[in-house]
Order: C-alpha cells, then sequence, then structure tokens
C-alpha cells in the first residue's frame, strides 16, 4: 500500500466517497480531497490523501481502513460477508437475512441485552486451521430511520447520509447501547432473520446447503479473473455452513427477538450440556 | 425519458458498478488506429463514420458507462498512475481509467453529461488520450491538459 500526501489536494472541490471498477481494477475518491487506486490481482493499493484526509484519525478508521479491507476482501484471505456478529459468554453468533429484515434493529437490541458486539452491517472472516474467524472493524451500528420506533433513545439524535447514500443513524454501540465492542470472535451459530406477519419467534434448524446458498447468493459479485479470491470465499463460506443454524421467523419487537434468541441459547446450551 | 439499462442499476451486489451491461458496440478508427466502443448509452457512441474494415483485432477498447449514480458537471482533470492503471477524474461526473495491460480505457460518465457536451469535451480528450497511449506516451494529454491540477 503506497499513500502519497499532496497538499495541492486541499483545494479541491469535496467529493462524496465514491467507487467504481473494471475487472480488477478499482478507483476512487475518499473525502476529503483524496484518491485512491486498487490492483486486486496484484494487491496494489495507491492513495493520494489530502494533508487534512491524512491528518484526521476518523478518516483512516472510519474510511480508508475499513473500505479498503472491503475492497480488497477476498484477495488479501479476508471475506467480508453481508452479516452481524456478536458474542456473548465468549460464543460468536452470526445474524444474516436479506435486506431490510431487521438485522440492524435486531443487533442493537442484542447489543442492549449485553451481548458484545463485533460488527453490524458487514463482517470479515479469515480461516485459522479448519475454523473461521469473525472480524469487526468498530464500525457504528447503522440504524434506518424507522428504527426510532423501537429504540426512543433515537429521538435526541439526526440521521445522516450514509456512505451508500441511505438516511440513517450511525451510532456508536458503546454509547448507545452500553455494549462491549470487539473486534475478533469464533462464529460458532447463525440465525437467519426472516420477518412473519404472525406473532412469536419460532427457531427451525436449515441445512448446510442452504446456508451456503444464502452466503454465495448474498456475496459480492466478484469478475472472473479474480477466480482465487472467489474459490477462498467459497472455502470460507463452506465451514462456515457447518456451523449449527437456524432461521428465525420472527413477528416481534427486536427487543422481544432478541429475548427470545438469549432464551433459546441458553435452552440449546442446557440440551447440548 | 432515459433507458432503463443505466437509469435504474441497482445490483446491491455490484458496488463498483463492474457488470453493467454495455450492449452497443461500434468500431471507429482514430488517429490511423482501430477502436471498439462498447456502452450502455447509445449518446455516448463517437460521432465518427464506423470503420469499415470489420476485420482485425482494435489496438484499443473503450468501455463507456452512462451512470446514473455519478452526479455533477466536469470539473478540471486531475490525473493519479499506479502501475498498470492511470486514472484521470473530473469529479464525480466522470471517472476514466485506462488499464495499460488490457489496452483498455473504462468511464464512468454521469447522466447530468449531455451528448454535447460529450462529444464536444469529453470526445476530443479520449481521442487524444488514445493517441498518446498508442504512441507510448500516455501521459503527455494529461500535462497539457491540465496544468493547474495536481499531478502526482
Amino acid at each position: 500500500m503506497e499513500i502519497i500526501v499532496d497538499s495541492r489536494l486541499d483545494t479541491t472541490v469535496n467529493r462524496p466517497a465514491y467507487f467504481r471498477g473494471s475487472g480488477h481494477l478499482v478507483l476512487g475518491f475518499l473525502p476529503p480531497g483524496s484518491f485512491i487506486t486498487y490492483d486486486l490481482l496484484r494487491k496494489h493499493v495507491r492513495a493520494v490523501l489530502s494533508t487534512k484526509a491524512a491528518r484526521d484519525d476518523c478518516f483512516w478508521s472510519t474510511l480508508l481502513i475499513p473500505i479498503t479491507i472491503g475492497i480488497l476482501g477476498s484477495t488479501v484471505g479476508v471475506v467480508p460477508l453481508h452479516c452481524a456478529c456478536l458474542e456473548q459468554n465468549g460464543r460468536g453468533l452470526l445474524i444474516a437475512g436479506d435486506s431490510g429484515v431487521g438485522k440492524s434493529t435486531l443487533t442493537a437490541a442484542l447489543a442492549q441485552r449485553g451481548f458484545a458486539l463485533i460488527s453490524d452491517d458487514w463482517t470479515y472472516f479469515s480461516r485459522e486451521q479448519s475454523t473461521v474467524v469473525a472480524h469487526g472493524l468498530f464500525s457504528p451500528i447503522k440504524l434506518l430511520p424507522d428504527a426510532v420506533q423501537f429504540f426512543r433513545e433515537l429521538r435526541e439524535l439526526t440521521p445522516a447520509m450514509s456512505l451508500n447514500g441511505e438516511l440513517a443513524y450511525e451510532v456508536d454501540p458503546a454509547r448507545f447501547a452500553g455494549s462491549t465492542v470487539k473486534n475478533i470472535s469464533r462464529p460458532s451459530q447463525i440465525f437467519f432473520l426472516e420477518r412473519t406477519s404472525s406473532r412469536g419467534c419460532h427457531f427451525v434448524p436449515c441445512t448446510s446447503a442452504s446456508i451456503r446458498e444464502f452466503f454465495e447468493k448474498n456475496a459480492e459479485r466478484l469478475p472472473d479473473e479474480l477466480i482465487d479470491a472467489k474459490n477462498f470465499r467459497s472455502t470460507v463460506i463452506r465451514t462456515l455452513s457447518t456451523l449449527p443454524s437456524w432461521v428465525l421467523r420472527t413477528g416481534e419487537s427486536p427487543q422481544r427477538t432478541s429475548e427470545a434468541i438469549d432464551h433459546f441459547i441458553l435452552e440449546t446450551k442446557y440440551a447440548t450440556a | 425519458m432515459r433507458p432503463l439499462e443505466f437509469s435504474h442499476y441497482s445490483d446491491p451486489l455490484d458496488l463498483l458498478r463492474r457488470f453493467i451491461q454495455t450492449p452497443m458496440k461500434a468500431t471507429y478508427r482514430i488517429n490511423g488506429a482501430r477502436v471498439g466502443v462498447e456502452t450502455n448509452d447509445r449518446a455516448l457512441l463517437p460521432e465518427f463514420p464506423l470503420d469499415a474494415d470489420l476485420t482485425g483485432p482494435c489496438a484499443l477498447e473503450w468501455k463507456l458507462i452512462r451512470d446514473a449514480d455519478s452526479p455533477g458537471l466536469l470539473e478540471p482533470p486531475m490525473f493519479l498512475t499506479s502501475g498498470t492503471l492511470t486514472v484521470v477524474a473530473m469529479g464525480t461526473a466522470c471517472l476514466i481509467g485506462l488499464d495499460h495491460e488490457a489496452c483498455k480505457f473504462f468511464g464512468f460518465i454521469g447522466t447530468d453529461i449531455d451528448a454535447l457536451t460529450f462529444q464536444k469535451y469529453l470526445l476530443p480528450f479520449l481521442c487524444r488520450m488514445t493517441k498518446d497511449v498508442l504512441s507510448g506516451d500516455p501521459l503527455g494529454c494529461f500535462v497539457s491538459w491540465s496544468h493547474d491540477s495536481a499531478h502526482v
């Protein structure tokens, strides 16, 4: 990774973060006033930063590093998958599900119940021998404006435009939920969240094949020239698919659903013991 | 009304817009070289005579994508060269990459850049880049185009 700081960029027009790619090449802007290019085949990153960006800790921790890890991803042995990761008593759990199903509100509710938070939106997986390790990047929890109906404390905040253009509350999990924030965990179970109109929470075991299908279907599309990265990602997904997993069908609030998960984990723990 | 293929691209699994289809294809002769152009918007096809010779490989490929999520107007160009990639940024409205290995330009052009602006300003720029690339001097055009911008 090669980084150049150029004061001439301090006077350029400020633009929102913006990335585009073609095959293994990716290029984009990062505010304030910075450019970045990625060659995913050669694993080479070159950035030219404004002095303002280079001196801003927040720029490094919330933009440059997370975005770079996300873009390089599987090419450097870290697979980004769209799911949340939390931990209770040293056991990691993943919350997955389709977009808009309520993963982030459930994650926030679990954090408020005392689960440690590793990641909200994207979790980064690496392999360690035959297991998978989940990594988080200390990112905020992103809650859409309608989450205010479940979390009264959001009323004191103002939603803002997030990186993907969505209007959202971005809350610090430690402050918002009083949650412990960790950057690493070993996932031991997965819950696939589904909303239903009927009341209650129902846990239905799911198969390895359906877990693989879900994560493969919801992973970023990669060009054929990144075949090694694709294969590595599939290996990680295969390993994840061996974990005990359930579809969680809920018609309840995030708080009631988090309570149900808490009880379910306790029951399965005793049942296993 | 804008064609659907670029005004409603919403693939959450293709955030980098790598898989936008570019079904419109044509071949031109630019500065004596055969150049293949593919795009998702007819307005981005050069208003040049088509190359009559339909055989043989192209010396250079242009992939021009009309990108509904690239707002704004053209700004003075700035460039960054990194290994086999040269980037020319004219604000978010126009981001051009030159893949030296593949001999390919790929450009993302916002919907605020109308056909006239493209034909009158961007196209001559692309032609000049093409000429410089094929003559082995891929940066020559940038220096003369924007001596005030940050050259890194």
